[in-house]
């Protein structure tokens, strides 16, 4: 599906729907170990400051570059 | 993988019918009657509760085993018909596995029907707030007086309001038509720009089911983005994608 070497911005675009998709559609299941409905929440919330901050981070180091 | 016992448990991907085959590798069906679970043995260091609560906002980590499943995912729906699991879906034994897919039965015996011999299509819609509103027509004027600037004030408002109703209805509209070409599709909520990255704002994150190959639908989206890209409303399709809206009773519609 992809050609080109993705960037930065657009490998977290890509983790996004993934997140969108994998955390948080599906199948969901109580397991004998089980994410709980909350964890995905919180996973989200975290990816949410984290991608930011990698966002952040790029820039700067692009900026650095130049 | 071989490992002691009590070191390893199973994480399972999703359903499968009992007589689809796996490509080879390290994955597994555990069959039970007319289906089949895709498991793979993944270490409890990782896996474990409590690791795994810890592991969940390692960025890296995540992406790597976010990305695993859906590549299983992908590989197993270009050969047969899937029921993906939610990501975690984790197993101490292979027997509680097949005790979940006796349990569950009907459930997966339904989902996979639902799915069967269709392809998930995403489709996202983009706005440009300034092109939209400079499509609405002329600017408010620039202020001379006090009254004039509250005037204009007020006038900026309305226009933001516009731009936003419209944009509703173009997001509606659009959903609508995709709809007539698909077996069911949902509408989710939009992603915010801090974590799309991109200028313009999310309008639609809409998911489809659809018959065949999709073309339908990709008629469609060319039509809305033919339509509305002069006002700065663009369109684009993500996938096709394992079935991962359309396997949840309730979802869809």
């Amino acid at each position: 599906m992809t050609v080109a070497e993705p960037t930065p911005l657009q490998e977290q675009i890509t983790l996004l729907e993934l997140v969108d998709r994998v955390l948080h559609k599906g199948v969901v299941l109580t397991g004998d170990i089980m994410l709980s409905v909350a964890d995905v929440d919180l996973v989200y919330v975290g990816l949410r400051v984290l991608l930011t901050s990698v966002a952040t981070l790029d820039r700067l180091q692009a900026e650095g570059a130049a | 993988m071989i490992a002691a016992p009590g070191t390893t448990a199973w994480y399972v991907y999703g359903v499968v019918d009992a007589s689809a085959s796996l490509p080879p590798g390290r994955l597994r069906l555990v069959e039970e009657g007319p289906l089949a679970a895709v498991a793979g043995a993944v270490p409890l260091s990782e896996f474990g509760e409590e690791a795994l609560a810890e592991r969940l906002n390692d960025r890296r980590w995540l992406e790597v085993h976010v990305r695993e499943h859906e590549e299983v995912l992908q590989r197993l729906a270009a050969g047969s018909t899937v029921v993906p699991f939610r990501f975690g879906a984790i197993y101490r034994q292979l027997d509680d596995v097949a005790a979940m897919l006796q349990e569950r039965r009907a459930d997966f015996t339904a989902a996979l029907a639902r799915v069967r011999g269709r392809i998930e299509v995403g489709v996202k819609g983009w706005a440009d707030r300034e092109q939209v509103s400079a499509s609405l027509g002329d600017a408010p004027p620039q202020a001379a007086s006090g009254r004039a600037y509250l005037e204009r004030r007020l006038t900026e408002r309305q226009r933001v309001e516009q731009v936003a109703a419209l944009l509703a209805d173009i997001a509606g509209d659009a959903h609508a038509r995709l709809l007539r070409h698909a077996d069911e599709g949902v509408a989710n909520r939009t992603q915010p720009p801090e974590l799309t990255g991109r200028a313009e704002s999310m309008i639609l994150n809409g998911a489809y089911l659809v018959g065949g190959d999709g073309a339908e639908l990709a008629a469609e989206v060319a039509a809305l983005e033919a339509e509305h890209r002069g006002r700065g409303v663009s369109f684009e399709t993500t996938g096709p994608w394992p079935p991962h809206n359309f396997v949840e009773p309730g979802e869809g519609s």
